[in-house]
């Protein structure tokens, strides 16, 4: 199984390219020593012979052809000449001298270097020497042969030849074994990652990838996929938890409805009591509308990073309409509404969520603060970050509570019953993000403090 | 209601929409036009003469906003009301920005489609220049930005004035919540809570406290409409 996944692998393929590759190039280098050695070797004996063949062509001329045979048997006699073979023949081939028995039938040429085999096995070997000899026709006919036995630096060539060829093929097979054991580590490691994307597919987000602790870049990779999934596994328990509570939500409304509308199915039709029960029931639906399009707002806000809309705006006139809209509202609580700070903060972002989410959190000032109290809206500008924060005097939130207000739909239990759908703060969360913006929530003592910090106006 | 002519061409494909859409515009006194495709509607378009145009964002064969920009193209001026289940800002936004003069969101109520429909309807109607503006024994004068009730001067901040102005233009209509915060307040959100009753509430107290009898009234479930006593 692995081995099959070894030997169709990417890994496995490249590491054959790389071997092909370097195959080639260790042929070509050993190849380059063998012919150079080879061509050597030929060289030095070449050389010999002619200095042989050279001094019995001078033989030759200076004494003709008895002196020529004189010298040839002086040289077969001689046993520092043992290697060397001599041939004189007459014109029509017959034996004049020499140490063969007779013209070699295979050498037909006139003059010039020639290999042949020697008629018969020399006494010590099994085979028949190879020779090497060079010719000559003299002018009267005669032939002459001078060569060696070049059987020895043939085997010395035909083993380095051998030598190059059986280390080649181990260089091949060693990179092979490597290369498949690479390859096998590889292909673990991702084999690994598979078997744990399979589980996770199977069973759920519950799975890891194990890490080897060797800190390489596969225990990276495998770190980062199991942040990922931590992340994804939070984000889907988030999910879950804002599907549960909109089903908690919604129910409650269209709970509601339909009682109603069961009650009035089954009672007399009477026209001013099926008026309030149609107008409490478009009531409860707008609600459930209004629920459904805060939802499907803070998605848009929070997967779209719509800065392409962001422009330079005066925070504290933004700051200043919202004060202005809630003033009414304000006023009918008791509440006195001010703002107060700095005349201008530069802020970049997009004006309308930056209006909405600084609504939101006057709105909640306003309803959650002390009837009779005060709301202050400040702005000012802290280290080049424009800052601006909603204070009101009223019971403020527990501290435990803090981190969990910006959750959708979180309501704490006080405040339940008071209007309101919990997704106020995870708007104001989402506009925070986009922005980069980053959210305070502090001890008014008494009440409570929401600040806002913005990242620092761009241009 | 006021003259001109009330013929209304509403392009909607899904069919129990349109047949209540029809039914009830027809019930408001209005010719209406159906075309259910965007090539129906250009076509019929083209050929008459409306006083608003409602169109659908989701058709079958071509894109709402492509439609509008077609027909204005071709040179059809009336006012066309976009109509959309994509509530987003950026949908709206660019709706207007193509030529649509305002914009509704799916699903709404019929009041606020009449509302609308007939706050279009009025722009195609001769805009009087007049700089003083009268309903019942109320005056309101565009050049001061002052109010009064027989001959009473009324103090009104700013925005208050701008929300009675609203109001008064549209005398004898019914106005809705979101369309206050969007001619008034050029807003485009959803407040969860009620602070636009309590704001016209603060106008009302002003320039109906203590008066013979009331200009600005609620309309239940949708919003306000001004206008005198018959």
């Amino acid at each position: 199984m692995l081995l099959a996944k070894t030997l169709t692998s990417s890994t496995f393929k490249l590491a054959l390219i790389a071997i092909g590759t370097f195959g080639m190039i260790v042929s070509a280098i050993f190849s380059y020593v063998y012919l150079s050695t080879a061509s050597y070797v030929r060289a030095r004996s070449d050389r010999a012979n002619m200095t042989e063949y050279l001094i019995l062509q001078g033989a030759y001329a200076r004494s003709g052809r008895e002196g020529l045979i004189a010298l040839i048997e002086r040289r077969i006699a001689d046993r520092s000449f043992a290697d060397n073979v001599y041939l004189l023949a007459d014109p029509s081939l017959a034996v004049l001298g020499g140490n063969l028995k007779a013209w070699p039938s295979t050498v037909t040429a006139a003059s010039g270097w020639a290999e042949f085999r020697a008629a018969q096995p020399s006494p010590d070997a099994t085979h028949r020497p190879l020779l090497r000899a060079m010719l000559e026709t003299f002018p009267g006919g005669d032939r002459l042969l001078v060569g060696r036995d070049i059987s020895e630096l043939d085997s010395f060539t035909e083993q380095i030849k051998a030598a190059v060829i059986s280390s080649g093929a181990l260089i091949f097979v060693l990179a092979a074994v490597a290369s498949i054991l690479v390859t096998r580590r590889t292909v673990g490691r991702i084999e690994q990652i598979n078997a744990t994307s399979r589980a996770i597919m199977q069973s759920g987000l519950d799975q890891r990838i194990p890490l080897r602790g060797s800190h390489d870049e596969w225990d990276r990779v495998a770190e980062n996929l199991n942040l990922m999934l931590d992340r994804i596994e939070t984000l889907m328990g988030e999910v879950k938890q804002v599907s549960d509570n909109v089903a908690h939500d919604l129910r409650t409304p269209l709970t509601r409805m339909r009682g109603r509308l069961e009650k009035a199915y089954d009672s007399q039709r009477s026209g001013e009591a099926d008026q309030t029960l149609i107008g409490d029931t478009l009531a409860d639906l707008d609600a459930v509308l209004r629920m459904f399009s805060s939802i499907t707002r803070i998605a848009q806000i929070e997967t779209q990073a719509r800065t392409d809309a962001f422009r330079t705006a005066n925070l504290v006139e933004i700051a200043s309409e919202v004060v202005e809209l809630y003033d009414a509202a304000a006023e009918q609580d008791g509440t006195r509404l001010t703002i107060v700070g700095d005349p201008e903060v530069k802020v970049t972002g997009d004006r309308d969520l930056i209006f909405d989410a600084i609504a939101n959190l006057v709105d909640n000032a306003i309803k959650h603060g002390r009837a009779g109290g005060q709301v202050v809206v400040a702005n000012e500008s802290i280290d080049g970050r424009p800052v601006i924060s909603i204070a009101d005097d009223g019971p403020g939130i527990p501290a435990g509570e803090h981190e969990h207000v910006f959750k959708r739909f979180y309501r704490l239990e006080a405040s339940r019953y008071t209007p309101g759908n919990g997704l106020g703060l995870s708007l104001v969360a989402a506009v925070a993000r986009l922005h980069g913006a980053r959210i305070e929530l502090l001890d008014n003592a008494p009440g409570l403090k929401f600040r806002l910090w913005f990242a620092a106006p761009s241009g | 209601m006021t003259g001109g002519h009330r013929r209304i061409l509403v392009v909607e494909d899904d069919p129990e929409t349109a047949g209540q859409l029809m039914e009830q515009l027809t019930t408001s006194g209005y010719q209406v036009d159906l075309a259910t495709c965007g090539n129906e509607a250009l076509r019929r378009g083209a050929a008459s003469d409306y006083a608003v145009i409602t169109i659908d964002r989701m058709l079958p064969d071509i894109d709402g906003i492509a439609v509008m920009r077609q027909l204005r193209d071709d040179g059809v001026a009336a006012p066309v009301l976009i109509i959309s289940a994509l509530g987003e800002v950026d949908d709206r936004v660019r709706g207007l920005r193509a030529g649509g003069d305002d914009y509704l969101v799916k699903p709404f109520s019929f009041v606020e489609l009449l509302a609308r429909v007939e706050a279009l309807g009025r722009r195609s109607e001769t805009v009087v220049k007049e700089t003083i503006l009268r309903v019942g024994d109320l005056a309101i004068d565009l050049v001061s930005r002052t109010a009064s009730r027989r001959g009473r001067d009324i103090l009104l901040f700013p925005r208050e004035f701008q929300l009675l102005e609203y109001l008064v233009r549209n005398q004898g209509r019914i106005v809705s919540r979101a369309m206050l915060l969007q001619h008034v307040w050029d807003l485009h959100f959803d407040p969860s809570t009620n602070i636009i009753d309590v704001y016209v509430g603060r106008v009302r107290r002003k320039v109906d406290g203590q008066q013979a009898y009331p200009l600005i009234h609620t309309v239940r479930g949708i919003g306000y409409l001004l206008r005198a006593p018959r």
